[in-house]
């Protein structure tokens, strides 16, 4: 048995930054499960990744979209998992320490993302009408004074910095609370949770304006014309909102699937969590709404262009949808406490949102695509695909230690935590 | 069958009925929340619907040791929502489409996107108003008159005593063998509570 955990080698580190401490974790918080758990996740993505090259040669544009759709939407369900583990640090949350571990090895995922990230290089010409030179070219036919004026920022040097700057501080801060907390685990939890804390007061606010601006250049940017001050709230919220039921679809299927975590992991925690999904999917509507509500107001053409692209074409089908599905329906369903309460609804609605969110991500990126509303089926191959992989190497990271920070010093209250 | 109804709805709302002898129920102190609780469990395993606890604040796990199910609240607080967002949908529609219409702008006299704010905060308003009220008709309040005020003892329940309440109602109740329950639960005293409905009658006296 190791008495402190030891760094994984370069390749692994991707993965995960720390070797394997599964032999000194309790055998009730043991991974039980063998590795098809996440051999066969991490497979079939890389086969429907693979079948995706067939069209990247055919239509290398849809490719690059439908690439970036999936990859987008991992990373702010990333994003939203960082900063799910941020306030609960903060708030001293001692009802969600048997779920945090779950919660440490989502965050892990940035380094993945980054490099899944780099293929969205090669396909910038397509997704991002900024990159274009002739726009530049002053009494050229194609001179854009807008966006001429705008390259200060939006260029692609910059741009590529700035990625990277977002990168290295999403994976520092994600390192410090993953490596942190996987250590207590053989080393013992005394004064963890306060190096924990320390770590999130200072990332909760840097974290804020990197992923806001984050939200500006990979995602609004798509659309270079038009701007929206809330969009990295919308962007977060989104992204949050999918992490807490990415978590409840791994502890559902741990707890139902794998027999794992047997008593330790309660109808209490899904209840909570499933009042996060609940409150999420009310702050999303809200965001969405008070977005679209003053570009409504101010009926200025720039900002109206947005929603106009989105309302025609048979746009209008799927901002509808998204509307029902994303909110009215959810919202009627997660509001009884007995919904909340039932793992396998719960769970249930959790892949709902889960793919709601991708299908949110699609209906912000792909109309600046085409004015025709289409769904391809590089959509559904790369979507899933680059999913099944970030899912994947969750599973993984969490086959390879403790199911829980089981040295952590509020552990037992998080054990015996009931809803009032 | 109405009467019987009501008695009991009224029962659920901590409202409970004397008997022919003016006889409310049992009134036993307890010396800790823990007491207390156990009391209440043993009280609900014993077959008693019609009793309630007193403390000076709210004890952990009472709800459980007390057979209380979910509170209903919600559902008052629901209705409420639900016509709060049908109010503020008319609202804004009768005072700017039909009873005022002024052209804002170019912009439709009636249109959902700024009714909205309006429905969601009628929703919220409505919903509040109808948890609140629905929290005071499901505890049978404001109740300024309950016959537990007689006993002197009871003054202490807003300080630090610890109070449980059989009600004479409660089909099992009888004044020796619910005495005895009582006592065995661990009472530090029980007192019989008269409703005689004279605040000059002298305090009932001590089993």
């Amino acid at each position: 048995m190791a008495d402190s955990a030891r760094s994984n080698s370069a390749l692994g580190w991707l993965a995960d930054p720390l070797a394997s401490t599964a032999d000194a974790a309790q055998r009730a918080y043991r991974f039980t499960s063998d590795r098809r758990a996440y051999l066969a996740p991490i497979a079939i993505g890389l086969a429907l990744l693979l079948v995706s090259l067939v069209g990247l040669a055919s239509n290398a544009s849809q490719f690059f979209y439908s690439y970036f759709i999936g990859w987008i939407s991992c990373l702010t369900i990333a994003v939203g998992g960082l900063f799910f583990l941020f306030f609960n640090h903060l708030t001293k949350a001692s009802w969600s320490v048997v779920v945090r571990r779950v919660n440490e090895a989502l965050v892990w995922a940035f380094p993945l993302l980054f490099v899944l990230g780099i293929p969205i290089l090669f396909g910038m010409h397509d997704l991002y009408h900024w990159t274009h030179e002739e726009l530049y070219v002053e009494g050229g036919p194609k001179y854009d004074e807008i966006l001429a004026g705008k390259r200060g920022y939006l260029n692609t040097p910059f741009w590529i910095g700035r990625v990277v700057v977002y990168f290295a501080l999403w994976i520092y801060l994600s390192y410090k609370l993953y490596v942190l907390s996987v250590r207590s685990d053989v080393e013992g939890g005394e004064g963890v949770p306060a190096k924990l804390r320390k770590v999130s007061a200072w990332g909760l606010p840097v974290t804020a304006v990197a992923t806001a601006f984050a939200s500006y250049d990979l995602l609004m940017s798509t659309d270079p014309h038009w701007f929206s001050t809330i969009f990295g709230i919308y962007f977060f919220i989104g992204g949050i909102l999918a992490a807490v039921s990415l978590m409840v679809v791994l502890l559902a299927s741990f707890q139902r699937v794998g027999g794992m975590l047997e008593g330790v992991v309660t109808k209490e925690h899904y209840h909570d969590l499933g009042k996060y999904m609940f409150g999420f999917t009310v702050f999303w509507a809200y965001i969405a709404f008070s977005q679209y509500m003053l570009i409504w107001y101010a009926g200025i053409p720039e900002e109206t262009l947005f929603y106009k692209h989105r309302l025609m074409h048979g746009w209008e089908w799927h901002s509808a949808f998204l509307i029902i599905f994303h909110f009215i329906v959810p919202f009627l369903i997660l509001l009884p406490r007995f919904t909340k309460r039932s793992i396998p609804t719960l769970s249930f609605m959790a892949v709902w949102l889960i793919v709601m969110h991708w299908f949110d991500m699609h209906w912000i990126a792909a109309p600046t695509q085409g004015a025709h509303h289409t769904f391809h089926w590089l959509d559904l191959t790369l979507g899933l695909g680059l999913f099944l992989i970030f899912a994947g190497t969750i599973v993984y990271r969490l086959s390879r230690h403790s199911l829980i920070p089981e040295k952590d010093p509020y552990l037992g209250d998080s054990l015996h935590f009931e809803n009032v | 069958m109405l009467d019987e109804l009501t008695r009991e709805l009224k029962a659920t709302m901590g409202i409970y009925e004397s008997d022919e002898e003016q006889v409310y129920g049992l009134l036993a102190e307890f010396s800790d929340p823990g007491a207390l609780l156990h009391a209440a469990e043993a009280v609900r395993e014993n077959g008693y619907s019609h009793f309630d606890t007193h403390s000076p604040f709210p004890i952990h796990g009472m709800d459980r040791a007390m057979g209380l199910g979910n509170s209903k609240v919600g559902f008052f607080s629901f209705g409420g929502a639900v016509t709060g967002l049908a109010v503020g949908y008319l609202l804004q529609w009768w005072t700017s489409a039909v009873d005022y219409p002024i052209n804002i702008s170019g912009k439709p006299f009636f249109a959902i996107e700024p009714s909205v704010p309006i429905m969601f905060e009628l929703t919220i308003l409505f919903g509040a108003l109808g948890a609140v009220a629905g929290m005071l008709a499901l505890n049978g309040l404001p109740r300024p008159y309950n016959p537990l005020f007689y006993s002197e003892r009871f003054e202490r329940v807003t300080d630090d005593a610890f109070f449980l309440h059989i009600a004479a109602s409660d089909a099992k109740f009888d004044e020796t063998d619910t005495a005895n329950l009582l006592r065995k639960a661990g009472a530090l005293n029980v007192e019989l509570v008269q409703d005689d409905g004279s605040a000059e009658t002298a305090p009932a006296s001590s089993l």
